[in-house]
C-alpha cells in the first residue's frame, strides 16, 4: 500500500509554508494551492509519494507543468553547509593566523528600510519572472543592503522564511493515520479529536495489543476462537478507530494494482469472507455479496453512545459508512452496536422488534417494492442481531476507550466481556478522570472489596448458592479485583532541529493538552472457594502485605 | 504452533511462554512443561519457585489465561543439592529439546496441594510485559520509545521490518506483532499474500543465538529471521552477504552505536553491485536510534548524502504517573500514609485554642495544686469513619513516580521515495494526460442518507402540493357551492 498515488484517493500537500491540505484527486482535474498556483491532478497520478514537486511558470509540449525537485537539490544548502565546516574545521586545526572576525548582531538595526524591493516590484515579479519563486528569492536576497552584515544564522533564517513565502514546491504525502492525526491536531479543531497526538495513537495501540489477528481460518486451534477481536469506544470523529483499524490491516483498500509484481498484491485484509477471491465478488448473486459486518475474527467493535456512531473520518480511507464500500475490509470487519444494545438489548427499537421471518411463499405474494422493504428490515435486524449477541457473548481481546464519557461505566460494562489476560487501554486528554479511575483500582479499595465479598460469602446460607454482588459494586462501581495492575501514562515527543553548527530544540511548539494514557489487564480471580478455604483469618492479614494483594503497599514497604 | 504473543488461544498450553505476574513490574517468564524435565526432583514436575509461593506447572498448564493462581505446599528442601531459584538456567536446559514425552510418568506426578498464602497471575506474554520482564543483554527500547518507532516506521500487517541490532529482542517483539498478518505455510507458499516479517540482525554471536532460542521458544519462527552479521561490513541481505536474498524490506530501525556506516547498504542501488535490501515498490521508512548528539549530526549528514527526505529527530519523554490519596487531619493519628496536621485555618485554630485552654488548665492547677480534669474526648475518628470509607478519604493526588528516564535516546526519520525514473514518469504522461481537464468537476455520488434526505423532501412537497391542491379545491367547490347558493 501507499507506493504510488492513485486517482480519487485523498492526499496530503505540503506547502512550502509547512502548511498541510488534504486533497482528493479525481483524475482531469486542477488542484488550486492558493498562492502558489495550481497543477492538474494527472500530472502527479501514478508517481510515487513524498516527491517534491515545483510547479513550472510554462508548460511543456503535452502540458506537463511540473519538475520533480530531487533530493540533491532540497537539501542542496545544507550540503554545501557541511562540506564548508569540514573546510573550515581543517583550517581552524592547521592554526590559521588571522582568525575571522566572528560576525555578530550588534550592528543591526531593526528597520524595514534594509530591504529595498518595494512591494509593488515584488508584485512585479511574481507575475514575471520564472524558477517557481527561486529568482523573487534570489532578487529579494540581492536587494538586502545588510546582508553581508548578517550573521549565518539570521541568513538562513532570513532565506527560508523568504523561500516558504514564494516558492512554489508541494510534497505528496500519503494520507495514513499518522500525517492526518498531524493534520487533524495542526490545522482543524484539535479538540474534535481530543487533542490526540502520534505518540499517543501509537502507545494507545501498543498498550491496547492491538494487532491483526492471523488468519482464522488455517490455523486449526485457533479456530475455536476467533482472534484479534476489539472493543473501541471512540469519540475523536472515528481516529482512533482508523488508528487501530490500521494497526490491525483493515483500514486500506486492497491494491488492485497491474505495476506491481505478483506477490504485491499485499494481502491486507482476511477473515473467511475476504479470502473468497475479490474480482468475483461482482459476478456472484446478490446474497453471496459480503454481509457487512460478518467476519469473524480481526475485527473492531465500536460501541457508541448515539443511535448512529460518528466516524465520519474514515471517509478519507474510502470507508463511508452510510455508502459502504462493499470492497472495502472495514465493510465486514467493523462492527457498530450501541450501549443500548449491549447492555440492555431488550429495550432497544431495532432489536426489540423481529421482523417475522416469512415463506418464500408469503415473499413471493408481496409486491416487489414491499419485498424490498422486507429483506432490508429483516436483514438489518439480523446483522445488529448478530453483532450484538457476538459481542454480549464477550471473548474480547482488548479494549481501547478514546471519549468523553465516564471512564468508569465503561469498564464496568465492557470488563466482563473481555477474555482473560486482554488489555483495556484509555486515552484521556486531561488527567482527572483518569486519576478517578485509578483511584477506584486502588489498593485500599481493592482490599476493602475483597473483605467485603468474603463476608458476603459467609452470609450465604449454602455454598451452592451464587454470589450477586450487586450491592457491592453500588458501592465499588466495579470490581476492583478483575483489572490488574492499573498504570498511568504520559508521553510527549520533543522535536529538535538538526543543521550544522545549529542542533537545538525547537523553539515553539504546540501546547494544550498533555494527553494521559490508562492501561490495566483484565484478570480473573480465583473463585470464592478456594480464598474461602484458608481458615487462619489472623494469619491472612499478616500474609495480605506479602501478598501480590496489595502490590503497592508491598512495594511502599520493601 | 501459534505464538501466545500473537494468537494467544483461550487457555495456557504446555510448552508454550507463559508470564508469571507477581506484582506491578515483576512479572517471570516460563516455559510451561507438563513434566519435569530437566529432572530437578520435584514431585509435582516442573515448578516454577517465587517470592510469593511455589506454583507447579501443572497447576498453571491448561488454565484460562489471566487466571488467578494458588500457590501450591512444594517439599524444595528434600531434593538434592540443587537449589531453587535456577529457573533461567533451567530454561536454557530447555532449549536444548530433551524433552521426554512420558504420559505414565505425568500421571504418577504428585498432584499439588494447595498452599495457604500466595498467588500469582497467569498472563500471556505481550511486546510490553516482555519487554519489561525479559532478561537483560543490552539496553533495552522501551514501550513509549518503540511504540512511537513503528508508529512512524509505518510498521503495518503484512510489512517486513529490518531491525540491527536485535540485542534483547524487546523491538523484535513489538515488530513482530506489528508486522503480523498470519503465519507464513511454509508447505504452500501461498503467491497471493505477502506475510509480514522481522529481519533482525546482530554482530555479537552469543546474543543473536540467545533471541534465536528466544524466538524459537516464542513460537515466531518464520516471522522472526536472526541474522548474525556485521551489518557496517555485510549489509542486510538475507543468508550469503552477496548473493544472499533480499528482505526487500519497508520499515528499517537501526539500534547500531554507528547507523552512518549501515546506512550505504539501505540504498536503491548499492555500490557493490548487489541487490538492494529495500522493496523496490514502496517507500522505506528509516528510524535510527542514538543516545548521542554526536551520533545523531553524523547520522543525518549521511542521510542527506544519500537521498533521504524529510528527515526529523525526536525524542520521546515518558512518564508513569503514581495516583494516590493524600489524609492530612489532626484526627489522622494512628492512620497509615496519612499526616497529622491542621488541615485547614479553621483547624489549626481551633487547635491553638484548645492547647491554650489546656495550658490555662494546667497552669491553673499548678498554682490551685488540684489534678487536671480532662474534658470528655470527641470520639471524631469513629463518626467520621461511619460516614466515608477509608479507601475513600482524602484528597485525590498525582505525580510523576520516584524514578523517571530523563533520556532514552534521539530518534532520527527519514523517507526514501520510491525509484522514478524519466521512462517510468513519461509512461505516466501517458496514461494521465497533463492537458486532459474536465471543464466542470463531477458532482459526488450522493450518499443514502442525502438521498433520503432528498426523497423525505420532495415526498413533502408533494404532500404539499397535494394538499394545497385540495384545498384549493375546497375553496374552488366552496366558491361554485356558494355561488349555486347564491
Amino acid at each position: 500500500m501507499h507506493s504510488s498515488i492513485r486517482p480519487n484517493q485523498h492526499v496530503v500537500l505540503q506547502l512550502p509554508s509547512d502548511q498541510t491540505r488534504i486533497v482528493k484527486l479525481v483524475p482531469d482535474t486542477v488542484v488550486h494551492l492558493g498562492k502558489y498556483g495550481s497543477f492538474a491532478a494527472n500530472q502527479i497520478l501514478g508517481r510515487p509519494f513524498f516527491l517534491t514537486f515545483e510547479i513550472l511558470d510554462a508548460p511543456q509540449n503535452d502540458g506537463y507543468q511540473l519538475r520533480i525537485v530531487p533530493a540533491e537539490e532540497l537539501h542542496a544548502e545544507n550540503l554545501i553547509e557541511e562540506a564548508d565546516a569540514d573546510g573550515e574545521g581543517e583550517e581552524g586545526e592547521s592554526g590559521s593566523a588571522t582568525p575571522i572576525p566572528m560576525r555578530t548582531n550588534r550592528n543591526i538595526t531593526d528597520d524595514a528600510s534594509t530591504q529595498k524591493l518595494t512591494t509593488q516590484e515584488i508584485e512585479e515579479l511574481k507575475k514575471k519572472t520564472s524558477g517557481a519563486g527561486k529568482e523573487i528569492v534570489a532578487r529579494l536576497l540581492e536587494s538586502h543592503t545588510l546582508l553581508d552584515k548578517k550573521t549565518a544564522f539570521s541568513l538562513a533564517k532570513y532565506t527560508l522564511r523568504k523561500r516558504k513565502k514564494y516558492i512554489r514546491r508541494f510534497t505528496v504525502l500519503p494520507l495514513d493515520v499518522g500525517f492526518l492525526t498531524n493534520f487533524l491536531l495542526e490545522q482543524r479543531d484539535a479538540q474534535r479529536t481530543m487533542e490526540l497526538r502520534d505518540e499517543h495513537v501509537g502507545l494507545l495501540g501498543c498498550l491496547g495489543n492491538v494487532h491483526h489477528g492471523g488468519q482464522s481460518d488455517l490455523s486449526a486451534i485457533s479456530s475455536v476462537r476467533p482472534d484479534g477481536r476489539y472493543f473501541v469506544v471512540d469519540e475523536t470523529g472515528g481516529l482512533v478507530v482508523a488508528a487501530m483499524a490500521e494497526r490491525m490491516g483493515i483500514l486500506y483498500p486492497e491494491e488492485d494494482d497491474e505495476d506491481a509484481e505478483p506477490v504485491e498484491s499485499s494481502g491486507t485484509a482476511h477473515g473467511e469472507v475476504e479470502s473468497s477471491d475479490k474480482k468475483s465478488t461482482t459476478s456472484m448473486p446478490r446474497h453471496k455479496r459480503p454481509r457487512p459486518m460478518s467476519a469473524q475474527g480481526n475485527t473492531i467493535t465500536v460501541i457508541h453512545s448515539y443511535s448512529q456512531p460518528n466516524l465520519s473520518l474514515l471517509k478519507y480511507f474510502g470507508y463511508d459508512i452510510n455508502t459502504p464500500d462493499e470492497s472495502h475490509p472495514l465493510h465486514t470487519h467493523l462492527k457498530t452496536v450501541s450501549w443500548l444494545q449491549l447492555v440492555d438489548p431488550a429495550t432497544d427499537p431495532i432489536l426489540s422488534s423481529e421482523p417475522p421471518a416469512l415463506s418464500s411463499e408469503e415473499l413471493a405474494a408481496l409486491k416487489a417494492s414491499k419485498r424490498t422493504a422486507y429483506f432490508f428490515k429483516r436483514n438489518r435486524w439480523e446483522k445488529f442481531r448478530a453483532v450484538t449477541d457476538e459481542a454480549r457473548a464477550g471473548g474480547f481481546d482488548g479494549l481501547v476507550v478514546a471519549t468523553l464519557l465516564e471512564p468508569a461505566g465503561i469498564l464496568k460494562h465492557t470488563i466482563p466481556l473481555l477474555s482473560g489476560s486482554a488489555a483495556v487501554a484509555v486515552y484521556s486528554p486531561f488527567i482527572e478522570p483518569l486519576t478517578e479511575l485509578m483511584d477506584l483500582y486502588s489498593t485500599a479499595r481493592r482490599t476493602a472489596f475483597i473483605n467485603k465479598k468474603r463476608e458476603l460469602e459467609n452470609s450465604r446460607s449454602s455454598e451452592e448458592e451464587t454470589l450477586d454482588i450487586s450491592p457491592l459494586l453500588e458501592e465499588f462501581t466495579l470490581d476492583p479485583t478483575q483489572l490488574l495492575p492499573p498504570t498511568l501514562h504520559t508521553t510527549r515527543v520533543r522535536a529538535w532541529q538538526v543543521l550544522p553548527g545549529r542542533t537545538h530544540p525547537l523553539m515553539t511548539g504546540r501546547g494544550g493538552s498533555e494527553g494521559y494514557l490508562f492501561h490495566g489487564v483484565h484478570v480473573i480471580p480465583t473463585s470464592a472457594n478456594i480464598q474461602a478455604a484458608g481458615t487462619f483469618r489472623k494469619k491472612r492479614k499478616v500474609e495480605e502485605t506479602s501478598t501480590p494483594a496489595s502490590d503497592r503497599d508491598v512495594e511502599m514497604a520493601s | 504452533m501459534p505464538s501466545p504473543f500473537l494468537t494467544p488461544g483461550t487457555v495456557a498450553q504446555a510448552d508454550n511462554v507463559a508470564l508469571l505476574h507477581l506484582r506491578r513490574d515483576q512479572t517471570i517468564p516460563t516455559i510451561l512443561r507438563a513434566t519435569d524435565d530437566q529432572n530437578l526432583g520435584y514431585k509435582e514436575g516442573k515448578v516454577s519457585n517465587t517470592r510469593f509461593g511455589s506454583f507447579p506447572h501443572s497447576t498453571l498448564i491448561n488454565q484460562p489465561w489471566g487466571s488467578q493462581i494458588v500457590a501450591s505446599k512444594v517439599d524444595t528442601g528434600s531434593r538434592g543439592r540443587r537449589g531453587p531459584g535456577n529457573k533461567r538456567k533451567a530454561e536454557e536446559i530447555d532449549v536444548s529439546g530433551t524433552t521426554t514425552p512420558a504420559e505414565d510418568e505425568g500421571s504418577a506426578l504428585k498432584k499439588p496441594e494447595a498452599a495457604a498464602s500466595g498467588f500469582l497471575h497467569l498472563m500471556y506474554p505481550t511486546p510490553e510485559s516482555w519487554t519489561l520482564s525479559l532478561p537483560h543483554r543490552t539496553q533495552v527500547v522501551y514501550t513509549p520509545d518503540y511504540s512511537y518507532v513503528l508508529h512512524r516506521l509505518r510498521a503495518r500487517p503484512g510489512g517486513t521490518v529490518i531491525e540491527a541490532g536485535a540485542g534483547s529482542g524487546s523491538f523484535t517483539h513489538a515488530a513482530v506483532r506489528a508486522v503480523f498478518n498470519g503465519y507464513p505455510d511454509e508447505d504452500a507458499p501461498t503467491k497471493k499474500r505477502k506475510f509480514g516479517k522481522v529481519c533482525s540482525f546482530e554482530f555479537h554471536e552469543q546474543r543473536a543465538t540467545r533471541v534465536k532460542e528466544e524466538i524459537t521458544e516464542h513460537g515466531l519462527d518464520g516471522l522472526v529471521e536472526v541474522t548474525h552479521r556485521d551489518v557496517y561490513e555485510g549489509g542486510f541481505l538475507l543468508g550469503d552477504p552477496e548473493t544472499g536474498r533480499s528482505p526487500k524490506a519497508n520499515a528499517i530501525f537501526l539500534d547500531l552505536p554507528a547507523p552512518w556506516l549501515a546506512l550505504k547498504h539501505l540504498v536503491r542501488k548499492p555500490a557493490s553491485g548487489v541487490e538492494s535490501p529495500l522493496d523496490p515498490n514502496s517507500t522505506v521508512y528509516l528510524c535510527t536510534f542514538s543516545p548521542c548528539l554526536e551520533q545523531v549530526e553524523r547520522t543525518i549528514r549521511v542521510m542527506r548524502q544519500l537521498g533521504w527526505l524529510n528527515i526529523s529527530m525526536v525524542e520521546v519523554n515518558h512518564r508513569r504517573i503514581d495516583v494516590k490519596r493524600e489524609r492530612i487531619g489532626l484526627d489522622c493519628e494512628g492512620i497509615r500514609g496519612a499526616t497529622v496536621f491542621p488541615r485547614s485555618v479553621d483547624e489549626a485554630m481551633q487547635k491553638l485554642r484548645t492547647d491554650d485552654e489546656r495550658a490555662k488548665r494546667l497552669r491553673l492547677a499548678h498554682t490551685e495544686g488540684t489534678r487536671v480534669d480532662h474534658p470528655p474526648k470527641e470520639d471524631q475518628t469513629a463518626s467520621r469513619d461511619q460516614q466515608q470509607a477509608t479507601y475513600d478519604m482524602g484528597r485525590l493526588v498525582h505525580r510523576t513516580e520516584s524514578e523517571i528516564k530523563t533520556h532514552t535516546s534521539y530518534l532520527v526519520f527519514a523517507i526514501l521515495p520510491r525509484d522514478w525514473s524519466e521512462e517510468d514518469d513519461l509512461k505516466c504522461r501517458q496514461k494521465w494526460p497533463s492537458n486532459k481537464i474536465d471543464a466542470e468537476p463531477k458532482p459526488a455520488p450522493k450518499s443514502r442518507k442525502q438521498q433520503k434526505k432528498e426523497f423525505k423532501e420532495l415526498r413533502l412537497r408533494e404532500q404539499k402540493e397535494d394538499n394545497e391542491a385540495e384545498q384549493q379545491e375546497e375553496q374552488e367547490q366552496e366558491a361554485t357551492e356558494e355561488s349555486i347558493a347564491a
